[in-house]
C-alpha cells in the first residue's frame, strides 16, 4: 500500500500567519490533531494540539500569536508513492506521530501513527480469522483424494 | 478529485454519532480542478486550505444552472 493510500482523514492547512486561537478552533471543529502550515504552494511547518499547549499555553503566549511563531520547522515528510513500510522506517527513527505526505514536493495529506494502526489491525484481523475459526469450529480435514489401483 | 469553484464537499464523520461536515470550495489552488482548495467551513466560517481524502465526497455545483434562467 502508498503512503497516500494510507491516509484516513482529508488534510488541513493554513498559513503562516493564522493565530493560535484560530489553529485550535480549526482543530476542534475538524477533528484533527496537526494542521499543515503553507506558505504558497510550500509546506513550512506543521503545528499539532501538542505545540499550542506547550509551546503556546505554557509560555503564556498571546492566542493572537502568529502559528509560524509554534509551528514544528523543518517537516518530516514522506513521498505519497512510498511504501507504507517506509513510513514504519520514518517513524521509528523521528520522535514524531505524524508524517506530511507530499507529491512532487507538495503537501497532499497527512499520515498519523493512528492510520497504520488501524490498518495494521485490520490486516491482524484478517490473518486471525483462520486461525480463531479453527480454533471454535475444529480442525477442518479437506477429504482425500480417491485413488486407483 | 475534480472540483470546481462553488462546489461543496462533504466530510463524513469518522466516529460513530459524529455529524457530517461541510465546506464551499471558494477557489481550486490545484492545476485541472485538483488540490488545494481554499474553502470556507460551514459550521464556522473560517477559510482553510483542504487536501481531500478518502472522508471527502464532491457535490458538484451545477454552474450552468445557477447562470439565471428565470
Amino acid at each position: 500500500m502508498r503512503a497516500v493510500e494510507g491516509i484516513r482523514r482529508s488534510g488541513i492547512a493554513i498559513g503562516p500567519e493564522r493565530t493560535m486561537r484560530e489553529a485550535a478552533e480549526i482543530m476542534e471543529r475538524s477533528g484533527v490533531g496537526a494542521l499543515a502550515v503553507v506558505d504558497g504552494d510550500h509546506l513550512v511547518g506543521i503545528v499539532t494540539d501538542r505545540d499550542l499547549v506547550r509551546r503556546g499555553l505554557a509560555r503564556r503566549l498571546d492566542p493572537s500569536a502568529r502559528i509560524d511563531g509554534l509551528m514544528s520547522s523543518p517537516v518530516v515528510t514522506i513521498e505519497a508513492s512510498a511504501d507504507l513500510r517506509t513510513a514504519h522506517g520514518i517513524f521509528r527513527t523521528n520522535a514524531v506521530r505524524r508524517l506530511a505526505v507530499t507529491e512532487r514536493g507538495h503537501f497532499v495529506g497527512m499520515l498519523s501513527v493512528d492510520d497504520l494502526l488501524i490498518n495494521l489491525s485490520a490486516d491482524l484481523a484478517d490473518l486471525m480469522r483462520p486461525v480463531t475459526a479453527e480454533t471454535i469450529i475444529g480442525h477442518r480435514d479437506s477429504p482425500v483424494p480417491a485413488t486407483t489401483g | 478529485m475534480q472540483v470546481s469553484q462553488g462546489d461543496r464537499i462533504i466530510i463524513r464523520g469518522h466516529r460513530v454519532g459524529e455529524p457530517d461536515r461541510d465546506c464551499e470550495v471558494l477557489e481550486v489552488r490545484g492545476s485541472d480542478g485538483g488540490p488545494p482548495y481554499l474553502v470556507q467551513w460551514g459550521d464556522s466560517g473560517h477559510e482553510t486550505l483542504f487536501f481531500p481524502g478518502s472522508d471527502a465526497v464532491v457535490q458538484h455545483f451545477d454552474h450552468a444552472d445557477a447562470g439565471g434562467r428565470s
